[in-house]
């Protein structure tokens, strides 16, 4: 037999939702894909066919919330934005989806967004940095700078996002407050970067 | 616990920034020297730069090595144009970095004090002055947006009628933006750049670690005391709600006719992040200034200024330890407005009793008692083992600080030659490296200089004693004494 479409959806679901709370209530190191199992109520070859591993799980999950923090994100502009703020609301509303996840976030951004050459690419750490790097890519665009895939500006781009993300998940202040500061910071230093090579954009007011 | 951890993290980050720093003593003091003036001189690539200092950090420092390597591993295969391109970009990323390192940080906090604390730091520093100035970063408007649903879970649209994107005023640790209540009430938003308390107390650790190595003369343990003392005050700022506080209970101790206006606290619209207060509608010293007061306003606003610090002082023992000419707002109607009690000082019932002891050895005239006081307070156990030349000299500021006190009827704070003798002695103090003494001097000191400035700045008039004797309410037999005794 068959199992339908949505069946499989909420299954899909109920897994990301207990493993979440176990990685919440272990630690993603302590927590094993045998825990999650017991706790879906699954098979673990079952289990299996969903995600191959707990990296893919918390990535999913992570995706999921910067999906939504996007959305959000779109919504809250209102065209009158430097790309300064543009970028510090993106990254802000991203943040902000993607909180509920910090107690377990260290280890599997470390893991997944890791710029060390690994045998094992974990593919949802690629989409994530393919997603985010896409809306910032019309962030710039929007603001007159031309932004290609493989150009060096993306590349300083994300390894100061990547710099943001790891002091953000380990921040120990206040709604992660200290780590605002670190966000205007480094996009500024970004924006004041791409500015300063000759390529135009709307910078200079 | 956390103290202990804290404790912990400290000896870890000194363990670090001593590495950063050249072994030799010699040299360390000139590098530092040449480093600390490098860095204060330059001036950052554009004006929003200018305030990010506070950003600096150890954490930039980490990134900046972080992109280095990205920027390398990424050469490994390569051509040479590829490389040169990168190469551009990492030296431009570098120096944008290397302007404001944690050292631009300590350097402005540095700069604050030299302004502000003269006798808090070495005079070596002061030729420095000028270059530096102590305001935190500007934030734009989707900053102030994120802070809010922090602080309120709401933005700033949702909680106000209106609110104003651009700030109307700088604060030291954030900034001032108009908005309008539901309600309809005008107001003032202060709102504090995000994690500045960690970074003051960063700076402070960082500028007394880079201090050391200097040792600076017989009195370094004593600026070691007032730079914790000048931590814990600019530590309390950083809670807006202590400073609602504050302000409630100064503006308790006004009555609406005496024309001093403390603006009420909204603490619906308060956090410890953001302070909302009634918006006074007025000008600045400046614009005032420019105006062309008449002598009978200029006088009035002395009196409501002389007023207001006395009872302060009087009544709660409370020093307004940041005098601002920002602070006071000259309001239409002639009332005067008092914004900010982020900085106030109380004073311990110590401080205080020494206060009350050298005012009454002022107006017995007991020069014995006042050089006695005067050697209590510089921290010497007697007058030979504090030298001539200093007792001199700090006995002559003190007394010019005092000078009000012992003048019947109106004391011009307008005039120059009494404005410039309690500067130059003050400015002797400083040359000569006279500041050891009570860490709440630095207060008094600062007080008493910004308070004295602005009033003689508008060349105001007032009966000082008369001021004195209703709100100190001490009218008894000191007054006669001094008067009898002239
Ligand atoms: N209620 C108010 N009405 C009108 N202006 C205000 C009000 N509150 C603050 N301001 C303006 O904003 C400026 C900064 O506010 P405030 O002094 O409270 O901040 P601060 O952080 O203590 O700054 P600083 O230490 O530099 O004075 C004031 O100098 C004043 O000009």
């Amino acid at each position: 037999m068959r199992i339908s479409e949505q069946a499989k959806q909420l299954c899909r679901a109920r897994i990301l939702e207990k493993a979440a709370e176990l990685f919440a209530a272990r630690g993603f190191d302590q927590t094993t894909t045998r825990d999650i199992a017991l706790a879906a109520g699954v098979a673990a070859g079952t289990m299996f066919n969903y995600f191959p591993s707990k990296e893919t799980m918390a990535m999913t999950m992570v995706n999921e919330a910067l999906a939504r923090g996007r959305e959000e994100f779109q919504t809250r502009l209102d065209g009158s934005e430097a790309l300064e703020e543009e970028l510090f609301l993106l990254i802000g509303t991203e943040l902000r989806r993607l909180r509920p996840l910090r107690p377990f976030l260290g280890p599997v951004l470390e893991r997944s967004l890791s710029t060390f050459p690994r045998k094992s690419v974990c593919p949802e750490g690629e989409t994530a940095r393919q997603e985010h790097m896409e809306c910032v890519r019309q962030v710039m665009r929007r603001h007159g700078f031309s932004a290609t895939p493989e150009d060096v500006a993306g590349t300083i781009y994300w390894s100061l996002y990547l710099g943001i993300l790891a002091s953000w998940t380990g921040d120990q202040s206040e709604n992660q407050e200290a780590s605002r500061g670190l966000i205007d910071y480094a996009i500024r230093t970004f924006v004041q970067m791409i500015s300063g090579t000759a390529q135009g954009g709307d910078h200079g007011h | 616990m956390a103290t202990e951890a804290r404790r912990k993290t400290g000896i870890e980050d000194r363990a670090a920034l001593l590495n950063l720093m050249p072994r030799q003593e010699e040299a360390a003091r000139r590098r530092l020297a040449e480093l600390v003036e490098s860095v204060a001189a330059k001036r950052p690539p554009t004006t929003s730069f200018s305030r990010l200092w506070i950003l600096g950090s150890l954490q930039a420092k980490v990134t900046c090595a972080y992109l280095a390597y990205w920027l390398r591993s990424r050469w490994a295969d390569a051509d040479e144009r590829e490389r040169l391109k990168s190469e551009t970009h990492l030296k431009a990323a570098l120096q944008l970095l290397g302007t404001m390192g944690y050292l631009r940080g300590a350097v402005m906090k540095l700069g604050q004090m030299l302004a502000t604390f003269p006798d808090a730091l070495p005079d070596e520093f002061a030729r420095l002055l000028p270059a530096l100035h102590f305001e935190a970063p500007a934030m734009h408007y989707a900053m102030v947006r994120e802070v809010f649903l922090d602080e309120f879970g709401k933005e700033p649209h949702e909680l106000f009628a209106s609110f104003e994107r651009e700030a109307f005023a700088a604060a030291s640790l954030g900034q001032v933006h108009r908005a309008r209540l539901l309600s309809g009430e005008q107001v003032a938003v202060k709102i504090q750049y995000p994690g500045i308390a960690r970074t003051i107390e960063a700076d402070l650790r960082n500028l007394r670690l880079l201090m050391q190595p200097m040792r600076l003369g017989e009195d370094w343990g004593n600026t070691v005391v007032k730079l914790a003392e000048v931590e814990r005050v600019l530590l309390a700022e950083t809670d807006y709600l202590a400073e609602a506080s504050f302000a409630q209970t100064v503006r308790d101790s006004f009555t609406p006719e005496e024309g001093i206006v403390i603006p009420r606290v909204y603490p619906e619209y308060s956090t410890r992040r953001v302070l909302t207060t009634e918006h006074l509608e007025g000008v600045h010293l400046e614009e005032l200034l420019d105006s062309a007061p008449s002598q009978e306003l200029r006088d009035r606003y002395t009196h409501l200024m002389t007023v207001a610090t006395t009872r302060m002082l009087y009544r709660t023992h409370w020093l307004l330890a940041d005098p601002n000419p920002g602070n006071y707002i000259f309001m239409p109607d002639g009332r005067l407005g008092l914004v900010d009690f982020g900085c106030t000082r109380e004073l311990s019932d110590e401080e205080w009793q020494l206060q009350v002891e050298v005012e009454d050895a002022l107006l017995r005239r007991d020069e014995t008692e006042m050089e006695r006081l005067i050697v209590k307070a510089s921290l010497y156990d007697s007058a030979e083992q504090m030298g001539q030349e200093r007792l001199e000299l700090i006995g002559r500021v003190i007394r010019w600080q005092l000078e009000p006190w012992l003048s019947e009827g109106i004391f011009d704070f307008g005039d120059e030659d009494f404005f410039r003798r309690g500067m130059e002695a003050m400015v002797e103090v400083m040359r000569k490296g006279f500041t050891r003494g009570m860490p709440v001097h630095i207060w008094t000191n600062r007080f008493i200089l910004g308070a004295r400035g602005v009033v003689y700045r508008l060349k105001g008039r007032c009966d000082f004693q008369e001021i004195y004797r209703r709100e100190s309410g001490r009218d008894g037999c000191g007054m006669s004494g001094a008067a009898t005794s002239k």
